[in-house]
């Protein structure tokens, strides 16, 4: 049933690659690097890494609705988003779609693949996505040489089993919509993005999936909030006018 | 309170100046070009555009954060007699009959196109156009809001707009008291011209009585707004005979306006080869007849809102314009922002998130297309970043006047001068001119300029430049005066 291969698998990278701002090279880290510091602190720099194999294609670009692994498929690789959006999803016994999460640049993709031999959740690119690609197996291996690195792989595990059970309580739409919210913003400041202005890749029914809500109801609390002045939707694009108010809102979702 | 109304008043009048007129000026001005009811124009449509890309557009406008409120329009080609002058796509029958068969399929098309919508987007304006929408009758007309009623989810709030245009020669007033139970709240009614010799010339005759009678009907059943569509330029016309229309019309004091400008393009429409061109005004009485309809409306209190339109100070339209929220679709002037518009029916054009669509022009093609349980889709254009950021600018200028250059930069993240630099060269001639005043944060159309603020758009369309693309149908635009 299979339409397309999935292509986070498939080795070796295609040569598609395209060059882009903030790209590493030979030398140096992609900007958006989540192991760059670590790496280099300990004194592993990209020319050592590539030396010991470890890494690290550059892979895609993925365009919107292409998928880069599928539930099954034989897990290689974890890869780091560079730049677009990944959303991850399985399907329930009724065929039903749930969203596990979305990836933003600077995030690694298929953690949750660590403990098992294969994916355990389908990704999809919601727009033109392009991934960093290491072979799980050496990275490990490297870890073991790297103390730091292995902090840094439990951090991210840690982070990523986090973000599936925060919204597993009983909370209201307003406190989900604005834990989403003030997570997005964080996430996008965090990799030096602008933290109160971005624009939404993902549907307002993934959205929806994602916090257990109706898409009416996602929608119903974006015009509230933007009527209460908290944020400006303009189309997809977003402007958060009250990053306080929201936090306060959040905080019992976020474990503040 | 006295003082924040006067200087509102003042505000208007100097945010949006009363157009000037200047004989010499509109005449050199006078050329060809596009109304920008969209840009791109329609001209630039293209045939690859499928329903398959109609689909897509539905889909990916559900699922924003907040989708837009819907817009639905629904065309009735049917007209019971021709009138000369007409350049719209219509078909000529005495035959009624066709018209409930023209409805059954238009509800099947309202059905096809429900599907593609969230339920939650609610519709806030609906508009019959035509043609003569009321060719149909009040039943048909039921049957077929009552379908949209049941595929869409209709706004229950009081602004929204529901609209009928008439042509006041074949309805009743009871007609009238079926269209206020149908929920319509908005009248349009065809008058051009009362003269008895120019109605002759343009083969519609249509008394002062009978459309006062059914501008009363619509009042008395408590439609919201009445409007009036007059045409200059029209065969036999005079100063004198122009001048009475304006009178009577200015009496009976209807909300809004439009005073169109005839364009006689009898290669392209074929109606207008009935019309005797050694009958047209010359080109002085033309602009001496546009000269007289805006000094009329103005004394009587109308403000102008662009293009051809007019509308008392109370309206809501002269209310959007002052609080900068007015918009501009296939439907003319409108004051609800950035609706999804749905256009159903022969011809009809839709405005679909980031494109358009057009329907067949001709019956056939959308009696086959539905038949085949197809979206009757013709041809269509996906807008790319250019296209938005231009119809941006044009938007501002035809509905604000003015183009606001540090929104411009924000929205769409462009340096304006760089961006534009050809643009704001073809300026130049206009500025000149005194129809338009640029600085670094604003240009600004004059009173000078009011009247040609399509010469100004002119400068921003990246299109007129360039030939359509070969499957594309050439482009043909009336004067723009």
């Amino acid at each position: 049933m299979r339409a397309l291969p999935s292509r986070l698998s498939r080795i070796p990278a295609a040569g598609s690659d395209e060059p882009m701002p903030g790209d590493g090279d030979e030398y140096n880290f992609c900007n958006t690097c989540t192991f760059s510091r670590t790496c280099l602190q300990s004194g592993y720099d990209k020319g050592r890494l590539r030396d010991l194999h470890v890494l690290i294609d550059h892979v895609g670009p993925f365009r919107e609705g292409e998928h880069l692994f599928r539930e099954g498929d034989p897990f290689t690789a974890i890869a780091a988003v560079r730049a677009g959006v990944v959303k991850t999803y399985v399907n329930d016994a009724d065929g039903r779609e749930q969203v596990q999460g979305f990836f933003l640049p600077g995030e690694i993709v298929g953690l949750s693949a660590i403990s098992h031999d294969r994916y355990p959740c389908n990704a999809v690119a919601l727009d033109t996505v392009h991934l960093c690609r290491f072979s799980f197996p050496d990275i490990a291996d490297l870890a073991t040489r790297i103390p730091s690195l292995q902090q840094q792989l439990f951090r991210l595990l840690s982070q990523d089993i986090g973000k599936a059970t925060l919204l597993a309580g009983n909370y209201s739409a307003d406190e989900r919509m604005a834990a989403f919210l003030v997570s997005l913003s964080r996430r996008y400041a965090m990799r030096g993005g602008t933290s109160d202005r971005f624009h939404l890749v993902m549907t307002r029914t993934d959205i929806a999936n994602y916090l257990r809500l109706a898409s009416e109801t996602v929608s119903r609390v974006f015009r509230r909030f933007q009527d209460e002045g908290l944020i400006q939707v303009d189309r997809r694009d977003l402007k958060l006018l009250n990053l306080p108010r929201l936090e306060s809102l959040a905080r019992s979702v976020l474990r503040e | 309170m006295a003082k924040g109304t006067h200087r509102d008043a003042y505000w208007v009048m100097s945010a949006f100046p009363s157009p000037s007129f200047d004989p010499e000026l509109l005449r050199r001005y006078d050329r060809p070009g596009p109304r920008y009811t969209s840009y791109p124009a329609a001209p630039r449509f293209r045939t690859d555009f499928s329903e398959a890309d109609l689909r897509e557009h539905a889909g990916r406008s559900n699922a924003d954060p907040i989708p837009r409120q819907l817009s639905l329009y629904m065309h009735i080609p049917y007209c019971l007699s021709p009138c000369f002058y007409c350049g719209c796509n219509r078909i000529i029958t005495r035959d009624r009959a066709k018209g409930s068969r023209y409805v059954e399929r238009l509800i099947r098309e309202v059905e096809a196109m429900g599907k593609l919508f969230d339920r939650d987007r609610d519709v806030i304006q609906l508009h019959l156009g035509g043609g003569t929408p009321n060719f149909l009758g009040v039943d048909e007309l039921r049957e077929l809001i009552e379908s949209a009623g049941r595929h869409f989810h209709f706004s229950l709030a009081p602004n929204r707009d529901f609209s009928i245009e008439i042509d006041p020669r074949f309805v009743t007033p009871e007609d009238i008291a079926g269209y206020a139970q149908l929920g319509l709240n908005r009248a349009s009614l065809g008058v051009q011209d009362f003269d008895p010799e120019v109605q002759k010339a343009v083969n519609r005759i249509q008394s002062v009585e009978q459309t006062l009678q059914v501008i009363e009907a619509c009042r008395a059943n408590g439609l919201r707004s009445v409007n009036v569509d007059l045409i200059y330029g029209l065969p036999k016309q005079t100063l004198e005979g122009f001048a009475r229309t304006l009178d009577t019309v200015i009496e009976a004091h209807p909300d809004r306006l439009a005073v169109y400008g005839y364009a006689h393009l009898p290669e392209l429409f074929k109606p207008q080869q009935r019309i005797n061109p050694d009958e047209l005004p010359a080109p002085d009485t033309r602009l001496r007849l546009l000269q007289l309809a805006i000094e009329k409306l103005s004394a009587a209190g109308y403000h102008y809102i662009g293009m051809d339109h007019f509308a008392l100070p109370g309206d809501e339209l002269a209310q959007a314009q002052k609080a900068g929220t007015l918009h501009r679709n296939f439907m003319g002037y409108t004051t609800h922002a950035d609706s999804d518009l749905i256009a159903m029916g022969m011809s009809a054009i839709s405005h679909i998130g980031d494109s358009f669509s057009q329907n067949p022009r001709d019956l056939a093609g959308w009696e086959i297309a539905l038949d085949h349980g197809r979206l009757p889709v013709w041809r269509g254009l996906h807008l790319d970043t250019d296209d938005l950021l231009r119809a941006d600018v044009i938007q501002q200028l035809m509905c604000q006047g003015t183009i606001d250059i540090a929104a411009i930069e924000r929205r769409h993240g462009i340096d304006f001068q760089d961006y534009f630099s050809d643009s704001l060269a073809r300026l130049h001639g206009p500025i000149d001119d005194g129809l338009v005043e640029a600085d670094r944060l604003r240009i600004t159309a004059t009173s000078r300029g009011r009247l040609l603020l399509r010469i100004i758009a002119m400068c921003f369309d990246r299109y007129l430049d360039q030939t359509p693309p070969p499957d594309a149908v050439k482009p043909r635009f009336s004067r723009v005066i």
